[in-house]
């Protein structure tokens, strides 16, 4: 019985989870159609300036008298997308270079790490720049730049977790019966290792969201007035015991959604793994 | 394994060449210069002082120039803190980010790694459900507002600790935690998957089946597997931390490394900017041989170069 | 106290940073210094002589200035840091303050050799002699600046470029350099010795803590006794507005919006006249919550030759009118403008608000593209945008610091505009003698820059905000943003051991 509600449970997360993500893409959506919801524009400036929520601004307002709920929800419109777009990309080009080289081993494994490492070495924040100067401004940019650092981390886990399995039974087994390398890898070293990297991937889309922020420091990112969750939380932490609201109600978002992407992720590892079931049990037992 | 030590050490050296080469040319394509200043210096000065630098040659002349010094261990000067050489910086800098790295690093994997285990073996219990919290908090937080909270509560709040500065052991626990902040929630994210990934293994449940105590299959069996993964992020994650968090750094007031490799990239401070980054390559190449070397004895089945 | 940052060097002739004059003026006096009011009075120097014209300087000396370590200062220290400062070899940036000395341009690049043909002279141990080419009438303020200070040749000879370490620099100031740990501290013990008295406060210890909420943090801790603008965020300091410890200063830094007016709709006059109409100048003192002066001319009120009536008022209905008549009415046919701004916070701020007055008032649409630091300033150079946002801090009390950052020849005149004319008049205000005649000269180009040719909209001048502890008095500041410590007082040492 008391295992039916432990199951129940992580059903429920799962869909709870699943509704949050669908709800704030959703308001990804709404902010990109530009709907008049708040009854104000985001880059409405006012004389109503730093106002604490109240019934006409329910986050309150910034600097410029600008109405924080509304940046909010404009805001979701880059945040959002980067973030699933960025963790999307670094984990295909990361889970294919990973498996390449834990797969093949030997000197391919070797030259294709030590180009991660090249990779990693190179300031990033240079990198940057130079690309904020070649590409300019825009969503492209920004993307490029934060696939650009962290498919590495993905490279790494995928090629270890292959390295460690390629030697088990089932693995030999499948090779015993002639199978061709690519159905190897994708029927039985992938589904294996996809626990590490679904933490890779629901990691990706926080430091995306959040390093987004940075990125308009050098020249890649946003340009004012537009604004995403990331900025409207890098400019509003310094008002922290002044102004408190700048910063809550930006970063609530973001870790509400992080929270949401996570559970979801846990329920799709459950998904995509074929013997779950039984596991949750022995998990329960020890 | 002797063999292939020694083989890291030589292929570390195209390794380091091609990174010097490349940020070397970086540098130099990235617009602005040293002299670059908000109030702009007659050509005439800055002709003096590109001279000075050997910057009027050549970029090729430069190029070998450079790593003519770097063959002597010569990593040459600083532009901005005039008249001190990179060896000096790194020399002053880097003791103080790797005493705060090593002390970030270890309160991630103690608090990290049992968190994840935990949340593992309770999974979908209350503490699976906390984990999940606490480590989320650490990772959608940005570190900066993280350091402005600690040092509010801690500091003015509670006045229990110093809120900035490197004077005394206690002037690193506040900017420590900061730093532990993020690596302890992936750790923690990492480990909880990794050992439910093992837990699915037939040879647990045998294990189990055969009467083995669960504590005893946790710790002597399951971890040593699932720790694969969390060795493997610790790798990069040690050199990054050892060599200094800018953020953390620059909101406590810290002299370390990241300060100086931000400040050096600002000011386009090439030779500064140079060294730091050879520094941190070493550190990472030397990391990452070693995470080879600990998946071996983690698992012996794992042979990094065949 | 906090500097903010680390001081790239404590070498006053190469070092341009205003965090290392903050150290330098505490260590070192110069001919002259500067006072509350920002008027010249006696420093090493007890008397001068102007002859010819205002072509030759005689200073007279002190006779009990000493370096710290015990030898006197004379007018050959002057000599010698005179000559190295022109040398192409020490790569002064600052070189450019005397060049209105006899040679110094053609000995600084590189035309002479001789670095004795600079026209300076040691008359005798005491007496030091300067010779301008021309008459310049702000050369004696000069003579207050860092750059300008004495230095020993023997140190120098001795220590080659490490001079600065705290264990061979020698300085002649209220306090000496007795520690400094790089990114993190530098700890000034008071000059038992100093020719003013030895300073109440007997150690100073300057931190780098570059994030203004830790620093202010540190204030709140009483680890600072003191913090300015480089210390608190604009939200830190609301909470203090009202408390007597507060204080706010105008500095002599003025933020501009420049055109460049080879870059279409720009070349028109007429255009760059709506724009600088079309601002409202008085939001910035209510979003930027530091009490900044609206500025509409380019000279800063406590300049000679300020006035406030010079300048193109906010006045939306006829910088509209302008428009039409330029070609644009109601901002239609206009090119989507971009506006060009460094990455700081203030500046943002600002640019946004322009941004949305333009579009309020002339129906323009501005981009704003911010750029690292030092792409901007690249940018700024090579190819400047239509629009750019700029500051300029003065080097020296004159408006001749403000103005000829304009004129043709200048390095920072980004705008690519330039006036025979407003040159001309510039000339004539530099080499005139005469007070009054000198302010109206000014007054004239001043009009010429912003009311006629308008290529920049001065925005408002920056202000200096100060909290201080209640035990501590008597630090004063100037308008060039440079702190004096040698006058401060603790009131209560027992506490604090007499540092601050």
């Amino acid at each position: 019985m008391k295992r039916f509600f432990i199951r129940l449970s992580k059903i429920r997360t799962a869909v709870a989870a699943l509704l949050v993500v669908l709800l704030i893409c959703l308001l990804c959506v709404v902010s990109y159609l530009d709907l008049p919801l708040t009854g104000f524009a985001f880059d409405e400036t006012s004389d109503a300036i730093l106002l604490d929520p109240c019934p006409q601004h329910p986050m309150g307002t910034d600097e410029l008298g600008r109405d924080l709920l509304t940046r909010v929800i404009y805001g979701s419109r880059l945040s959002i997308t980067i973030g699933v777009l960025t963790a999307l990309v670094s984990l295909v080009i990361g889970t294919v270079y990973g498996a390449i080289a834990g797969y093949c081993g030997g000197k391919i494994d070797s030259l294709l790490m030590r180009i991660v490492d090249i990779a990693y070495s190179l300031p990033d924040l240079l990198v940057m720049i130079l690309l904020g100067v070649l590409i300019g401004r825009g969503t492209l940019g920004i993307l490029i730049a934060l696939a650009l650092v962290s498919w590495r981390g993905t490279a790494r886990l995928v090629r270890a977790q292959f390295l460690a399995l390629k030697s088990e039974e089932f693995v030999e087994a499948a090779r015993a019966q002639g199978q061709g390398h690519l159905k190897i890898i994708t029927r039985h070293l992938l589904p294996n290792s996809i626990g590490p990297v679904i933490v890779a991937m629901t990691f990706t889309v926080p430091a995306a969201i959040l390093s987004e922020s940075t990125l308009s420091f050098i020249g890649l990112g946003l340009s004012p007035p537009a604004c995403s969750w990331g900025t409207l939380a890098s400019d509003g932490w310094r008002s922290l015991q002044t102004h408190p609201h700048l910063i809550l109600f930006p970063s609530m978002f973001i870790f509400v959604s992080v929270l949401a992407f996570n559970f979801l992720g846990d329920g799709l590892r459950d998904a995509l793994d074929p013997r779950t079931r039984s596991i949750s049990k022995v998990g329960k037992e020890l | 394994m002797f063999a292939m030590i020694i083989k890291r050490v030589l292929s570390a050296i195209p390794v380091l060449l091609i990174i010097a080469t490349l940020t070397f040319c970086l540098v130099r394509v990235v617009p602005g210069g040293p002299f670059d200043e908000d109030k702009n210096l007659p050509p005439e000065i800055i002709k003096n002082l590109e001279a000075k630098y050997n910057l009027d040659k050549p970029i090729a002349e430069q190029y070998l120039l450079y790593l003519g010094r770097l063959v002597r261990g010569d990593l040459g000067v600083s532009y901005k803190y005039v008249d001190r050489t990179v060896t000096d910086i790194l020399g002053d800098a880097f003791p103080v980010s790797l005493q705060l790295g090593l002390a970030g690093l270890t309160i991630a994997i103690i608090v990290g790694v049992p968190l994840g285990t935990l949340a593992a073996t309770r999974r979908g219990t209350f503490i699976d459900v906390l984990a999940m919290f606490i480590s989320t908090a650490g990772i959608s937080v940005p570190v900066f507002v993280i350091g402005a909270l600690l040092i509010y509560v801690f500091g003015i709040w509670l006045r229990l600790l110093p809120v900035g500065l490197w004077e005394s052991p206690a002037h690193m626990i506040l900017p420590a935690v900061t730093l532990a902040f993020g690596p302890t929630a992936y750790l923690a994210r990492l480990t909880r998957a990794s050992v439910l990934e093992v837990l699915e293994k037939d040879w647990v449940r045998t294990a189990r089946s055969k009467g083995l105590s669960a504590y005893a299959t946790v710790s002597r069996h399951v971890l040593r597997n699932a720790l694969v993964p969390v060795v493997t992020v610790l790798g990069p994650l040690t050199a990054i931390l050892v060599t200094g968090s800018f953020v953390v750094e620059f909101v406590y007031a810290i002299p370390g490394m990241g300060r100086f490799f931000i400040t050096a990239v600002m000011n386009r401070d090439y030779d500064l900017i140079m060294g730091t980054t050879l520094l941190f390559a070493v550190l990472l190449i030397f990391t990452n041989t070693l995470v080879d070397i600990i998946y071996h004895f983690l698992d012996p089945r794992i042979r990094v170069e065949d | 106290m906090n500097l903010g940052n680390e001081p790239p060097s404590l070498d006053w002739h190469t070092t341009t940073d205003s965090t290392s004059f903050d150290v330098i003026s505490n260590i070192m006096n110069g001919l002259t210094q500067m006072d509350g009011e920002m008027k010249i009075v006696p420093a090493l120097a007890s008397s001068w002589e102007i002859e010819e014209d205002g072509k030759r300087y005689v200073f007279h000396l002190r006779e009990d200035i000493f370096w710290s370590d015990g030898k006197p200062v004379t007018a050959m220290d002057f000599v010698f840091a005179w000559r190295r400062l022109q040398d192409p070899d020490t790569g002064a940036s600052y070189a450019t303050f005397l060049y209105d000395i006899q040679n110094a341009y053609e000995i600084n690049t590189g035309r002479i050799k001789d670095l004795s043909a600079l026209g300076v002279e040691a008359l005798d141990q005491k007496t030091f002699a300067v010779r301008l080419k021309q008459p310049a009438a702000y050369f004696l303020s000069l003579t207050s600046t860092c750059p300008t200070f004495p230095l020993r040749e023997d140190v120098l000879v001795e220590h080659g470029s490490k001079w600065t370490d705290p264990r061979f620099i020698v300085t002649n100031g209220p306090y000496r350099l007795h520690k400094w740990q790089h990114e993190y501290k530098i700890e000034l013990h008071s000059n038992p010795d100093y020719f003013e008295g030895e300073p109440r406060v007997k150690v100073v210890k300057m931190f780098m803590v570059p994030e203004q909420s830790t620093a202010f943090a540190l204030f709140e801790n009483d680890e600072l006794d003191y913090v300015d603008n480089r210390s608190f965020s604009t939200s830190d300091v609301e909470r203090y507005l009202k408390s007597p410890r507060y204080r706010n200063l105008p500095l002599l830094r003025s933020s501009y919006i420049a055109f460049n007016v080879t870059k279409k709709p720009f070349d028109k006059k007429l255009v760059r006249r709506a724009f600088a109409m079309a601002v409202d100048r008085s939001v910035f003192p209510r979003i930027l919550r530091r009490e900044e002066t609206p500025l509409y001319g380019w000279i800063p009120p406590g300049l000679l030759g300020y006035s406030e009536s010079t300048g193109l008022r906010f006045e939306p209905k006829k910088a509209q009118a302008l428009l039409a008549r330029a070609g644009y009415p109601g901002g239609k046919g206009l090119p989507k403008v971009e506006l060009l701004y460094p990455n700081r916070e203030d500046a943002r701020l600002v640019v946004e608000a322009i941004q949305d007055q333009l579009k309020k008032n002339l129906g323009v649409r501005v981009e704003l593209v911010n750029q690292e630091w030092k792409v901007y300033l690249a940018r700024r150079k090579k190819d400047p945008p239509p629009l750019f946002r700029g500051a300029w801090g003065a080097d020296f009390p004159d408006p001749e610091s403000f103005m000829n950052i304009f004129t043709a020849g200048s390095g920072n005149n980004h705008t690519r505009w330039s006036s025979t004319r407003y040159d001309a008049l510039l000339d004539k205000a530099r080499a005139e003698q005469d007070e009054s005649v000198r302010a109206s000269v000014y007054q004239s180009a001043n009009r010429l820059l912003c009311e006629d040719e308008v290529p920049i909209i001065p925005l408002y001048l920056a202000t200096q905000n100060i909290l201080t502890k209640p035990w501590v008095e008597g630090i004063s500041f100037n308008a060039l943003d440079i702190q004096i410590l040698k006058n401060a007082v603790i009131k209560d040492p027992a506490g604090k051991d007499g540092a601050i």
